[in-house]
């Protein structure tokens, strides 16, 4: 009988977490093209490959920021757009969720910076 | 030998002005035990000191309700080439020194173009050590940050302070928070 109860909860609580994920997610978040909305609001759109961001998408927060670019395994790698909330901008290549490589940082209010970056840090 | 002159007293002085004699006496002797225990238990002003305080935490209290029943709820920004609703020079002020609250979202974005940040705050569970807005007088800005402490792969414990201009707060309608850090 116990074994029972336990098993009926499980298997609840297994279906319910489950049911949640997917509230999230509109289109095919595991393997293809889908959006998935995060409680706190942020999105991302774009490809999915083994319920990983990865590949092409966009994601924006709720606070402003928008990385339009590309994705490895959830992270921001390989060339992507970044609008922070004020209308900054960072376009160039990323590498484990920062700025790496070659860049251009261009200020709101339109100063220009082009320039090789280090985990988000231009290189001067 | 007294009691022959309270007596005498007593015949002497008319019945209303013995009875007025009594009156002032019991006042003075009421006054005078108020007294005593004034100097013994009182707390006298400290207590009106932390009534006024209270008072005064209460009106301001009220005050910033007020401010913040007539914001739009949603991002309130203090920037150009927004749709968001745009902040005062006056708003911009109050809102920066009524608001506490720094949410995960603003840390992350303040963390992105800080590396060390960004490893301290991942190795250690996401754990804000202490955040901060404050008015800065001079510069007429409000300035907020948070402190990172913690160790990155086991290694000696670290303490890294980040800060920056605000120029996005969120008002929810209850209160209001930072929404963006710009340390850039």
């Amino acid at each position: 009988m116990k074994k029972y109860i336990f098993y009926t909860i499980l298997s609840f609580l297994i279906t319910t977490s489950v049911s949640a994920r997917k509230t999230g997610c509109e289109g095919n978040c595991e393997n293809g093209f889908g959006k998935w909305t995060y409680t706190d609001k942020t999105t991302y759109e774009g490809n999915w490959v083994g319920t990983q961001k990865h590949g092409q998408g966009i994601e924006t927060w709720p606070n402003g920021y928008i990385y339009n670019g590309k994705f490895k395994k959830s992270e921001w790698s390989g060339r992507g757009i970044l609008t922070f909330p004020d209308g900054s901008i960072y376009e160039g290549e990323w590498a484990n969720g920062f700025m790496n490589g070659k860049g251009k940082f261009i200020w709101s209010d339109g100063k220009e910076k082009i320039g090789i970056w280090k985990n988000g840090k231009l290189q001067e | 030998m007294n009691e022959g002159y309270s007596n005498k007293l007593k015949e002497l002085l008319p019945q209303p002005i013995r009875e007025f004699g009594g009156l002032i006496s019991l006042i003075f002797i009421v006054i005078l035990s108020f007294a005593i225990l004034n100097i013994f238990f009182g707390q006298g002003d400290e207590l009106v000191e932390k009534m006024k305080k209270e008072e005064a935490r209460v009106a301001e209290a009220n005050k910033l309700s007020e401010i913040i029943s007539t914001l739009p709820s949603g991002i309130l920004t203090f920037y150009e080439g927004s749709e968001h609703y745009k902040l005062s020079r006056e708003q911009y002020e109050t809102v920066c020194k009524i608001t506490k609250i720094i949410p995960q979202r603003a840390v992350m974005g303040a963390n992105l173009i800080n590396f060390k940040a960004t490893q301290i705050y991942n190795a250690n569970g996401n754990q804000i050590a202490e955040t901060f807005v404050n008015w800065d007088k001079k510069e007429k800005k409000c300035i907020a940050g948070f402190v990172l402490s913690g160790s990155v792969n086991g290694g000696e414990k670290e303490k890294i302070t980040i800060s920056g201009e605000v120029l996005n707060f969120l008002s929810t309608g209850i209160d209001t928070r930072v929404y963006f850090i710009k340390n850039f």
